[in-house]
């Protein structure tokens, strides 16, 4: 990528000829230290060829390490001006604002040696102060330059000489340092760093016009060998980012606004643009650089999660953004829902950036799934909920234009790319101009015209959908090759499937039609069906949950395209038919599945009266075995189908010969496949009766109201309990939920009655007889028998003890008795 | 008194039987460890096992619902009690005695005083020693006779010295018996009691309750009671055979009960009666007697510690109850001895003394508070650790707990409320944070064997109390746990959940969706590979979490899934008349066939075929009993007796096979055990 972009930049900057001159053979011989193989690059250089060669060959003579490394970073640098320059380029050619400026088309002779001290400084580790230069004549500055070309094989020593004076500097530094440490410690150090920092900062907000050169002093701070320093340096400068950069995007000045004579408060801006880009630029590479090592991971992604959402309009937007969608499925939580958050708001404040972004960030995004073959953290998929669409501009969209997103994109690629006839080239230039000066006054208004804007969106629509189906299509690839075990664990092998199937969720309505029949017959697959009615496979590798989705995604595709869709989504019915017996409390997503009631069931209108008894009796088979959550659900569902479907009242009653109602099977099969084959018509809803007894208060309620409509007419429907959906109904009455709402305090139960003393409950009789049974005589004497030993082997055992104690104790004494009666003696004889 | 002889056996065995002691040690440290922990609660942790220390960091953290998982104990304002019991567990615990009753049952029984062969062989030396060192000092008094009288004078104040430290303690014991001791007895006697003696008054009192030997014989007895405690008490100068010791206890214990209702003229346990006669004259003269006798007992019960001693005092106790509960106060310490031995693990001591707590609460209410929170405190914390060997007696402590409480529903509804609250507030508290810590609150086998406990109780009495108010919460907390402790690991923990969800759906006829939990199980398809070679000695009811080492073993995935087996029984055959039983086992069954199917595991495909051939025949049985009904679902007193007499029958081949998987189960629990 380094060689094309290369080849790109050396034509690309406007400089007049010598210093051009000058200027590609520095960049050309860092190129070619590193890519010493490509020669084409020496062939379009020829001039200089021979010194450069002479240059080249010292230099690899005196090679050392550290040049080497510094020619290295040098190239990156130039690469990277380069690359920021070509922005701003494109910039250009898209609205040319200033051309269409009068103010700003003045002199530029100045103004061009700003702009070439920018490469220049960039060599020079940004350490040079500007202000040196700020007057110098064009003159000298290009025969510093000369020299420097001249004395070639001095070149690394040349930039040695610099950072040397850095080093002086430091070293300088050092030794102060040193002579004061005996009284600062680190800490203090540590203190007066951030004290310095603090100051700057606060400088650089209060007066940012003048100070504006201060952005150099934080970015060295940011290099400082202490961690916490250079995290403080990263974290002020972000603040003063946030603060500073303007609300429009600094463009590349053009030979001809170099060439003329600005003002100087035209050329004071300029230099402080300049130079607030220029650290913006240094900024983002330090952070792009520094999020690699784990230490500073979380400050830079904070930093450009923070920038991103500042700025999403200014310049360097794309390496932002492709950083921050990076991170989108970093494997670091924090990292990635700082990352989550700020996509998020980038989708949701389009009117900062104009939609631009979005479409940017849609893109990489599809671009990253695609890299990574649709391995990635759910939430990298998960952050596309949160777009917008104009509902209107989709409906109008997908009705004018019949053509596939894919190909839209490459017809404009193609307008892009194919600019031939000189006449188009007129043409072009003219409505140029003309553009120009709308998207100035676009630029200042910050609207978009309703076409642009349609566009942004169109684009952005077929670069979701085309990750979308990428998801799909990379599932169902993989699905039937997975192993049966694996679809007990939900969620695998497919991350991706269950944002995907809820983004298409949401976004049906803006599907194109052309789409529709290749997507159901897609989700038909991943829901599990297959043509073969006996041997349905239960394992295509998708959860129930998944798969359940997928039902739920085509009902909600096929609605809300106004139904107007010729798709048969029977398949889909049998599906679910089959799906609520594979239900699994735990491991599958009850929300799902009352999603899914709700979405095929509850929500559409009269059923096949078949269908609609064999789900009425698979919803009331299914509510006896499970939580009461999903019952409820259940009997929501039911109700709602009994209501709509009078005819299957018959079920509630137990007519002499089962259903009076003919239909093909006479028998009921409880664990058919097919709702068409499973006779439920013929079965009794005995199931209710026993659902009346539920412990749960509504599931029996609810129960007794279905039973209720026995009782009534065909047309007459029973008291509305609740008119809550199957979902909320879920919801209402999940175990969480419960959990959430204050307990319901228990008042002292009522029970006057109290037991008699010979009347036991929770022990059984057979336990009780066990407690009576009492020592023989005879065990009875031999334990009380050892007791009674022991107990007297210890006293006898202590008054032993006590009188051998006191024995040898009366022994001892003797000896003092023994020194007493000396001393007394003495003192008798004395 | 327990303190003394504790202190001094300790300090004994400490001294000069270090190994005897450590042996003993060894051999109970199980129960060691549970009777400290109820006693001194969380101060001393030595133990370190992990479930302590989790009660540790639950502690620590202090927000209210934390304080209130302190344990779910309920607050006991008595540290004065507390101390007590943690004295009296010290002694417990390292009792050496025990030893050497396992010692003497194989050594000779001729011998009167057949101690344990270390202490004799210690006497002996000793004997010897002090002859020697005797002769010395002989020697020095005839070398030096001036030295005899220094060698007095030092004497005299050493037992002045002596006397002053003794007399503490001496105040203490004496303040105790103060009541009987005063009054109504000449100073007490030195005579020695020979065997002949006691069988004499034996008979005399038999034949003749009222004759005044009854209070020799029970002076012989306090004397006997207290045998031991002092070692220079004149009880040991009394007693001076085996003998004797046995006859008078095995008397007194075994008639004094007849006799003192014989001369209150009582037959039968009617508590107004004895307090009606509190006030008469015959009372007042025989009080002193029942004192005496009430007291020496509670001393005897305090020294024993040999667990079948102490069952058979107990139990020969317990007729006496009513003669406590004349004397509250003597019950209350009574009452925590009992509860102490109730809690300290033998299976037969703790029914016993649990009977006598029972006989005392239901003559005491007063003393019902203080049994219903000891009792609980007892239970929460033996259950804090279910292994192999406690399973039984905790199911017991829960029993008699169960029983406890049930005595008086009114009375103990507001500590039942209060508990049942605290586990509601700690699991609210889980779902809210579900943090690891606030999840471990539940994840515990003291939350689990207490939500067990109110079940049970639950159950007991839904007939005779409205309980309708406490179900919900009940079945809210075990739905709430199920679903807050997901996951193949759990199942154990979930198919205790589907248990009591059974019992309760079997008391109060309610329907539980009990499948749901378990189906888990059903979905077993992998075994690792490789054979655990060691046996694993975890025995699965002990457990709530699986080990992910032995989450694929061949062990437990047949564990799983054959207590799957008895839960699904239980449920259908709860249902097994029920007219849509035939629908309440649809999806179960497809489920099980597909297990059956698929089981790599052999020894599963008979219990789980059995299972489905039953199941399925019952569903026939019903469909078949249906068809010809004439009723319709919504027919509820149709649908109640529909099938009603073949239950009361219970001839249906589905009940029959509940009966005997059930029976399966049980031995087989007793296997493993």
């Amino acid at each position: 990528m380094g060689g094309k972009k290369k080849n790109k930049v050396i034509p690309a900057p406007p400089l007049p000829p010598e210093v051009d001159d000058d200027e590609v053979l520095v960049s050309d011989e860092d190129v070619d230290f590193v890519e010493e193989n490509r020669d084409h690059i020496h062939l379009i250089t020829g001039i200089d060829k021979n010194s450069l060669n002479e240059v080249v060959n010292k230099l690899a003579a005196a090679r050392e390490e550290d040049k080497l490394e510094r020619l290295y970073e040098e190239r990156e640098r130039k690469r990277k001006a380069a690359e920021a320059l070509k922005p701003r380029n494109d910039d250009d050619l898209e609205v040319d604002r200033v051309d269409a400026l009068p103010v700003k088309t003045l002199q530029g002779e100045l103004v061009y040696k700003t702009a070439k001290r920018v490469r220049s400084e960039d060599k020079d580790n940004g350490v040079e102060s500007k202000s040196e230069d700020n007057g110098a004549d064009p003159k000298q500055r290009f025969q510093k330059e000369r020299k420097g070309r001249s004395n070639k094989k001095e070149d690394g020593k040349m930039q040695h000489v610099q950072p040397p004076v850095k080093v002086a500097k430091e070293k300088l530094h050092t030794v102060v340092l040193e002579e004061v440490k005996e009284e600062l410690s680190a800490e203090e150090l540590f203190e007066k760093k951030k004290a310095k920092l603090a100051e700057i900062g606060m400088a650089m907000l209060e007066d940012p016009e003048s100070n504006i050169r201060s952005l150099n002093d934080l970015l060295i701070m940011c290099n400082d060998a202490d961690q916490k320093v250079v995290k403080l340096g990263l974290m002020s400068l972000l603040a003063v980012f946030r603060d500073i950069i303007p609300s429009y995007r600094i463009r590349q000045l053009t030979e001809k606004e170099l060439a003329v004579e600005v003002s100087k408060e035209v050329k004071k801006t300029r230099y402080y643009e300049y130079t607030l880009i220029r650290s913006y630029k240094a900024y983002l590479q330090k952070l792009i650089s520094l999020e690699k090592q784990p230490y500073f991971y979380h400050v830079a992604v904070r930093c450009m999660c923070s920038l991103l959402d500042a700025a999403p309009h200014f310049n360097f937007r794309e390496s932002l953004l492709a950083s921050v969608i990076k991170n989108l499925s970093s494997s670091n939580n924090v990292a990635r829902k700082l990352c989550c958050e700020a996509i998020r708001s980038l989708f949701r404040t389009e009117g900062k950036h104009r939609g631009e972004a979005t479409i940017e960030a849609v893109r990489l995004i599809a671009a990253h799934v695609k890299l990574n073959d649709c391995q990635l953290h759910p939430d990298s998929i998960e952050v596309c909920l949160s777009l917008k669409f104009d509902e209107d501009l989709g409906k109008d969209e997908s009705k004018q234009e019949r053509v596939k997103p894919k190909k839209n994109k490459r017809y404009q690629n193609r307008d892009v790319t194919k600019p031939s006839d000189k006449k188009k080239i007129r043409k072009e230039l003219l409505s140029k101009a003309r553009e120009e000066v709308h998207a100035d006054l676009r630029a200042v208004s910050f609207t978009l015209d309703p076409k642009e804007r349609k566009m942004i969106q169109r684009e952005t629509l077929s670069a979701l959908f085309e990750t979308y189906f990428r998801i799909l299509k990379h599932s169902l690839s993989t699905s039937n090759s997975r192993y049966k075990a694996t679809s007990v664990s939900p969620g695998g092998s497919h991350p991706l499937l269950a944002p995907c199937l809820e983004g298409l969720g949401k976004f049906s309505h803006l599907i194109d039609l052309d789409f529709m029949s290749e997507l159901i017959t897609c989700l038909k697959k991943l829901s599990g069906y297959t043509d073969q009615q006996d041997e349905i496979s239960q394992d295509n590798g998708l959860s129930v949950s998944e798969r359940l989705q997928c039902c739920i995604v085509a009902f909600k595709v096929w609605r809300s395209n106004l139904e107007a869709l010729n798709v048969d989504l029977q398949d889909f019915f049998v599906q679910l038919y089959n799906l609520i017996l594979e239900y699994r409390p735990d491991r599958d997503n009850g929300e799902v599945l009352a999603d899914a009631l709700k979405t095929l069931l509850w929500e559409g209108k009269q059923q096949d009266m078949l269908r609609a008894a064999a789900f009425i009796k698979r919803l009331a088979t299914f509510a006896l075995s499970f939580g009461s959550a999903e019952a409820i659900a259940a009997l929501i569902t039911l109700k709602h189908l009994l209501q709509k479907n009078s005819k299957c009242r018959n079920m509630l009653e137990n007519d002499a010969g089962g259903g009076s109602l003919s239909s093909l099977v006479a028998k009921y099969e409880p664990e058919a496949k097919d709702p068409y084959l499973s006779g439920a018509l013929a079965s009794v809803l005995w199931e209710l009766s026993l659902l009346q007894k539920h412990h749960d208060k509504t599931v029996s309620a609810m129960a007794s109201n279905i039973l209720s409509m026995a009782n009534l007419h065909a047309t007459q429907n029973p008291v509305q309990l609740s008119s809550a959906n199957p979902l909320e109904a879920y919801n209402e009455l999940s175990v969480l939920q419960e959990l959430s709402k204050p307990a319901n305090k228990v008042s002292s139960l009522k029970c006057r009655r109290k037991r008699r003393a010979k009347e036991f409950v929770a022990l059984s009789p057979d336990v009780l007889e066990k407690a009576d049974c009492s020592l023989s005589d005879g065990e009875l004497k031999e334990k009380l028998r050892s007791h009674f030993a022991v107990l007297r082997g210890i006293s006898k055992n202590e008054r032993l003890r006590i009188d051998l104690n006191h024995t040898l104790s009366s022994i001892n004494l003797y000896k003092e008795y023994k020194r007493l009666k000396k001393q007394s003696k003495k003192i008798e004889d004395w | 008194m327990a303190k003394k002889l504790g202190k001094k056996a300790r300090k004994f065995a400490h001294k000069h039987l270090q190994g005897g002691a450590k042996r003993s040690r060894k051999l109970r440290s199980q129960f060691n460890r549970r009777t400290r922990k109820d006693g001194k609660g969380r101060e001393e942790e030595v133990d370190g096992d992990e479930e302590m220390r989790r009660g540790d960091s639950t502690m620590n953290t202090n927000d209210d619902v934390a304080t209130l998982a302190n344990y779910l104990e309920f607050p006991e304002d008595e540290n004065e009690l507390d101390g007590d019991l943690s004295e009296s567990d010290g002694y417990l615990s390292e009792d050496p005695e025990c030893l050497y009753y396992s010692d003497s049952e194989d050594g000779n029984v001729l011998e009167d005083c057949i101690a344990e062969d270390d202490l004799d062989e210690q006497n002996n030396d000793m004997n010897l020693a002090i002859k020697k060192q005797k002769k010395k000092l002989k020697k020095l008094l005839d070398k030096d006779p001036e030295f005899a009288n220094f060698l007095e004078k030092w004497q005299s104040e050493l037992v002045s010295h002596g006397s002053k430290e003794d007399s503490d303690e001496e105040d203490e014991m004496d303040s105790m018996h103060d009541g009987v001791d005063s009054g109504d007895r000449n100073p007490p006697n030195d005579k020695i009691l020979t065997s002949k003696t006691i069988s004499e008054w034996c008979q005399l009192v038999s034949k003749e309750p009222k004759t005044p030997v009854l209070r020799n014989l029970l002076n012989a007895f306090r004397d006997a009671c207290r045998f031991g405690v002092n070692s220079n008490s004149l009880s040991m100068q009394r007693l001076q055979s085996t003998e004797v010791f046995y006859q008078i206890i095995s008397f007194v214990l075994a008639e004094a009960d007849n006799i003192l209702r014989a001369l209150l003229d009582i037959s039968d346990d009617d508590k107004g009666k004895i307090m009606n006669l509190r006030h008469g004259n015959k009372w007042q003269a025989i009080e002193p007697l029942i004192k005496s006798y009430l007291w020496n007992s509670l001393d005897l019960l305090s020294q024993l510690t040999d667990n079948q001693m102490l069952t058979f005092v107990v139990t020969q106790l317990r007729p006496s109850a009513v003669f406590f509960s004349a004397y509250p106060s003597t019950s209350g310490k009574l009452l925590k001895i009992l509860i102490r031995l109730w809690a300290s693990g033998d299976q037969n001591l703790s029914l016993s003394s649990f009977l006598m707590i029972r006989e005392l609460a239901s003559l005491l209410p007063d003393c019902l508070d203080l049994c219903l929170t000891k009792a609980y405190n007892a239970y929460l914390a033996s259950s804090k650790l279910v292994d192999n060997r406690n399973i039984k007696h905790i199911e017991l402590f829960m029993n008699c707990l169960v029983e406890l409480y049930s005595l008086d529903v009114h009375k103990s509804s507001e500590r039942v409320v209060t508990s049942v609250g605290q586990l509601s507030a700690i699991l609210r508290q889980a779902s809210k944070t579900k943090e690891k810590e606030d999840l471990l609150k539940i994840d515990n086998w003291q939350y689990i064997n207490c939500l067990n406990l109110w079940v049970r109780f639950i159950c007991v009495n839904y007939k005779d109390c409205d309980l309708r108010t406490l179900l919900p919460t009940v079945v809210q907390i075990i739905r709430g746990v199920a679903h807050l402790l997901p996951g193949i690991r759990y199942l154990p923990l979930r198919l205790k959940l589907a248990q009591m969800l059974n019992e309760l759906s079997n008391c109060n006829q309610m329907f539980f969706p009990v499948p749901s939990l378990i189906f888990g199980c059903l979905e077993f398809r992998e075994i690792s590979q490789k054979e655990q070679t060691q046996k694993t000695k975890i025995h699965f009811s002990s457990l709530l979490k699986v080990p992910r080492n032995l989450l694929k073993s061949r062990y437990f995935q047949e564990q799983c899934i054959l207590s799957a087996i008895d839960v699904l029984s239980a449920h259908f055959a709860q249902w097994s008349y029920h007219v849509s039983f035939p629908e309440v086992a649809t999806i179960p069954l497809i489920l099980l066939k597909r297990l059956h199917e698929q089981t790599p595991i052999e020894s599963l495909h008979r219990p789980l075929k059995r299972l489905i051939d039953q199941v399925s025949e019952n569903r026939d049985f019903v469909q078949r009993k249906r068809e010809v009904v004439s009723f319709s679902p919504n027919d509820q007193s149709a649908v109640e007796s529909f099938l009603q007499d073949e239950k009361i029958s219970g001839n249906a081949s589905f009940t029959q096979f509940y009966a005997s998987v059930s029976k399966n189960s049980q031995t087989r629990g007793r296997k493993l055990l």
